[in-house]
């Protein structure tokens, strides 16, 4: 389930830069990889500096935040070519993660890093027989909560009209005076804070490593595509099952984990090519 | 003639409620040019895509040498006998003009998978080409690529690809739409010329510009809101007042 | 006419490469000819017909294990048999797959054939029972037209008659391909790639093109995983791994995709280029990165583009 509330993140930013720009971001694990680096390293730092143990948390999310800076430059370069076939956007982002990896082993070398047992600072929860860190629970209740405000912010908002309304019909949206290039930046950072704070977020359950970035994305991938290309809806639900999938597989024949994930994937392309909440057409 | 070429009976066609073919029934046969007008909005597009077989008539029938057509789709349309031209300019941009034109002549020879033979070495092939090209004066431009074409030669390109299929009826749309008038009449003589030498038996077309229909159909059929107002030689639409206000005079051209 | 003399030219040094001196270099060029055999399918499929697959490492890892165990479970040697033994795997998994895949096309296309090299990675992962899961499976060495070139050691044997016996394939498999791009069939897919639309009007059944060109391509990238598996001894998972899919989509369009000969330039500048940034700096993904990046933004033709000048009209 925590890690249901972190994959929505990412995928509700996989689905925001789709949605409204029609690229797939394979990059999108490195944000998340990024995130969860740059969170640790930030802590860690605002700990020797004397920060109080439990508001270890709020930096962690202002390292995701602050990460989201790299946004609007990687939105520069695939500004390049917008106009390109959709497969060429897809190997823009693919050299991306390339690079990225490589970043990260300059900035924080190969082993994985970890936070170590500071979350549990929060305390932990006796449910049902199971000892749930109250950490965990803050993320879902988080990933909740950013749930509600995206849905809000799409429905309700000047702003969530414009992406809506970018996203059914650039043309016309462009006629009626909407700024592209500025709604793109705004859209893609967004995205990618999405990834980088679910990065921040995750570390204190899961070490940070090189792999994680290529994992998620292919979790993230299987997110997107069972709930749908371009719906949040679809994120969250998607999210949802693969995160129940990957507990119940766990629990009871941990070998079919990823297999079980991937079945669903194809079933779902096959069954029902825009998936369970199609928005935008192919 | 026992039997029309391609008829249409009682074709009702809907895109939700909007009714955009009410009650059309059209048989052509066998040595006619017909021309398809109307203002726009009057379902000739509609019309079109049901006689071709891309739209399924939520009544009414529709066939073709007897056989039922609706909504059996490009290709196998095109195994039966049928061509259709497109009014918006429809070609394969990297491909050059004896390769657009080859791929009709494969597939109309049934060559299309075979994967072992060389192309350029299929005499039958080339000559049907370079015949099909001549008739449309693609003589010189064999090897230039489509997309380098002008304007007017794209559209004639596109025209002479669905001729190369040698089918026994073409359809076209709007074949001189986006052409200077002077050029008109040049297509419209050699789409005549050509379709006398390949030996198709008829010629369907929706056209805007009136004056070539005047001087090229056999019969016109004019569409209003979906149903046929008239069908006649021109003569008979010339003499018919409710025909002339109605379509000519929203679409004659000087 | 001066493209037909390099070709000949790289022919004869390829040719003369083992007696070169370097050995290293010769066993380099192995990779070479897998690659090779396996781009030249997803050329046909991506550069020819149009679409993208980002799982075509399914069919090389397929091939790869289809060699680890024919030789290590079954004690089959014959590389011929093996070879035959991979096409009839490939085709019997591309047939389904491909059934299914090319009902889509673009994004969905390329997602869902994501989808299945995956499935295939993992279910290698996790089936360690069958398929030795993470370790992997071995990969003997095998008899090369029946002969098993006891008395040599593993590195003459590699750039000795499995040199040749790979580049001969390769050969075999290019000619073959030629044949197929230059016939009626290759003419059809070019035109669904162009404009899949009017090539149905045209009486060309696109899915079935499609189909047919997701089997070749198979094929071709099964026999390439067989090849690219004799000289490490391994077949890994990491195989079917999707970035591997990118990394050899990344060689086509180095090269130049829908050129015929681009794909070759790709694989063979992409592993020796490897090779050179690899001992220069341990961030040669980030080198490779970049250059792909160059490449898609700058110079989508590929090398073959900027040869033949980027006006140039496509194969």
């Amino acid at each position: 389930m925590f890690h249901a509330a972190t994959l929505f993140l990412v995928a509700a930013g996989l689905q925001l830069v789709f949605g409204v720009q029609k690229i797939v971001n394979l990059a999108c694990g490195s944000f998340y990889a990024l995130g969860a680096y740059f969170g640790i390293s930030l802590v860690t730092w605002a700990l020797q500096a004397g920060l109080p143990p439990p508001l270890f948390l709020p930096v962690l999310l202002v390292a995701g935040l602050l990460l989201a800076a790299i946004g609007p430059l990687v939105e520069r370069l695939l500004r390049l070519i917008y106009d390109r076939d959709e497969s060429f956007q897809m190997l823009l982002t693919f050299a991306l993660v390339l690079m990225f990896e490589d970043v990260i082993r300059r900035l924080w070398g190969t082993s994985p890093y970890q936070l170590g047992q500071i979350y549990l600072v929060y305390g932990q929860l006796r449910v049902a027989g199971l000892t749930i860190p109250v950490y965990n629970l803050i993320v879902i209740a988080a990933g909740l909560a950013i749930a509600v405000l995206m849905g809000w912010l799409l429905a309700r908002t000047r702003f969530g009209r414009i992406v809506r309304a970018s996203a059914e019909n650039r043309a016309m949206s462009e006629a009626l005076g909407v700024d592209m290039s500025r709604l793109y930046t705004r859209v893609f950072t967004l995205g990618t804070a999405l990834g980088t704070v679910g990065g921040a977020l995750v570390v204190p359950a899961t070490a940070a490593s090189i792999e994680i970035a290529v994992e998620l994305i292919v979790e993230a991938f299987a997110v997107v595509v069972i709930g749908g290309l371009g719906s949040m809806r679809g994120a969250f639900v998607g999210a949802l099952i693969v995160g129940i999938m990957r507990a119940v597989a766990i629990a009871t024949y941990p070998e079919v984990e990823m297999l079980a994930i991937y079945l669903v994937v194809v079933a779902v392309l096959v069954l029902r090519p825009a998936g369970l909440f199609a928005k935008a057409a192919a | 003639m026992s039997q029309p070429l391609l008829e249409a009976q009682g074709v009702r066609a809907l895109y939700g409620d909007y009714v955009a073919l009410d009650g059309v029934s059209l048989a052509v046969d066998e040595g006619q040019f017909v021309s398809i007008v109307g203002p726009n909005g009057a379902g000739k597009t509609t019309l079109v895509n049901v006689l071709t077989g891309l739209l399924r008539p939520s009544t009414g029938t529709v066939r073709f040498k007897g056989e039922n057509i609706a909504g059996i789709g490009p290709v196998k349309l095109a195994a039966l006998g049928m061509a259709r031209s497109f009014q918006l300019v429809n070609i394969f941009p990297a491909l050059t003009v004896a390769e657009t034109i080859a791929v009709a002549v494969v597939s109309q020879h049934g060559r299309g998978f075979s994967w072992w033979t060389t192309l350029a070495r299929d005499r039958q092939v080339t000559e049907r080409v370079a015949e099909v090209a001549d008739l449309f004066g693609f003589a010189t431009k064999l090897g230039l690529p489509a997309r380098t074409l002008s304007q007017g030669d794209k559209k004639l390109l596109d025209v002479a690809s669905a001729f190369a299929l040698m089918p026994h009826i073409i359809v076209l749309d709007e074949p001189t739409s986006g052409v200077s008038t002077r050029d008109k009449n040049t297509i419209m003589e050699t789409l005549v010329g050509a379709a006398k030498r390949i030996g198709i038996k008829a010629i369907i077309q929706v056209e805007h510009d009136m004056d070539i229909v005047f001087s090229y159909s056999d019969r016109i059929v004019a569409l209003h809101q979906g149903r046929i107002l008239a069908d006649s030689t021109p003569e008979g639409i010339r003499e018919n007042e409710q025909v002339v206000a109605t379509v000519i005079g929203k679409t004659h051209r000087p | 006419m001066i493209r037909r003399a390099l070709l000949i030219v790289a022919l004869l040094v390829g040719l003369l490469v083992p007696f070169l001196g370097r050995d290293y270099y010769a066993t380099l060029m192995l990779p070479f000819f897998g690659y090779g055999i396996a781009l030249l399918g997803l050329n046909l499929l991506f550069g020819y017909t149009g679409l993208l697959s980002f799982g075509h490492a399914l069919f090389v890892a397929l091939g790869a294990y289809v060699a680890a165990f024919f030789t290590t479970r079954l004690g089959i040697l014959h590389l011929e048999l093996i070879l035959f033994a991979s096409i009839l795997t490939a085709l019997v998994v591309a047939v389904p797959t491909g059934l299914l895949c090319v009902r889509y096309v673009k994004i969905y296309f390329g997602m869902l054939t994501l989808a299945f090299g995956m499935l295939f990675y993992s279910f290698l992962y996790k089936f360690y029972h069958l398929t030795g899961g993470d370790e992997g499976m071995r990969v003997l060495r095998p008899k090369l037209l029946g002969q098993s070139f006891e008395s040599l050691d593993k590195v003459p044997f590699l750039i000795g008659p499995y040199y040749y016996y790979s580049l001969a394939l390769l050969l075999v498999a290019a000619f073959v391909m030629w044949r197929i791009v230059r016939s009626p069939f290759g003419l059809c897919l070019r035109s669904i790639r162009e404009n899949p639309d009017k090539a149905e009007y045209l009486g060309v059944s696109v899915r079935r093109y499609r189909f047919l060109a997701f089997l070749i391509a198979g094929l071709f990238g099964a026999v390439g995983g067989t090849l690219l598996t004799i000289p490490t001894g391994l077949a890994d998972p990491l195989l079917a791994y999707w970035t591997h899919s990118g990394n050899l989509v990344f060689m086509m369009l180095l090269g130049g995709f829908a050129n015929f000969l681009g794909p070759l330039l790709g694989a063979f500048v992409f592993i020796f280029l490897q090779d050179q940034v690899m001992s220069l700096t341990e961030y040669w993904r980030f080198v490779f990165g970049a250059i792909l990046a160059i490449v898609v933004i700058f110079f989508p033709r590929g090398l073959m583009g900027l040869f033949e000048g980027q006006a140039g009209g496509r194969g």
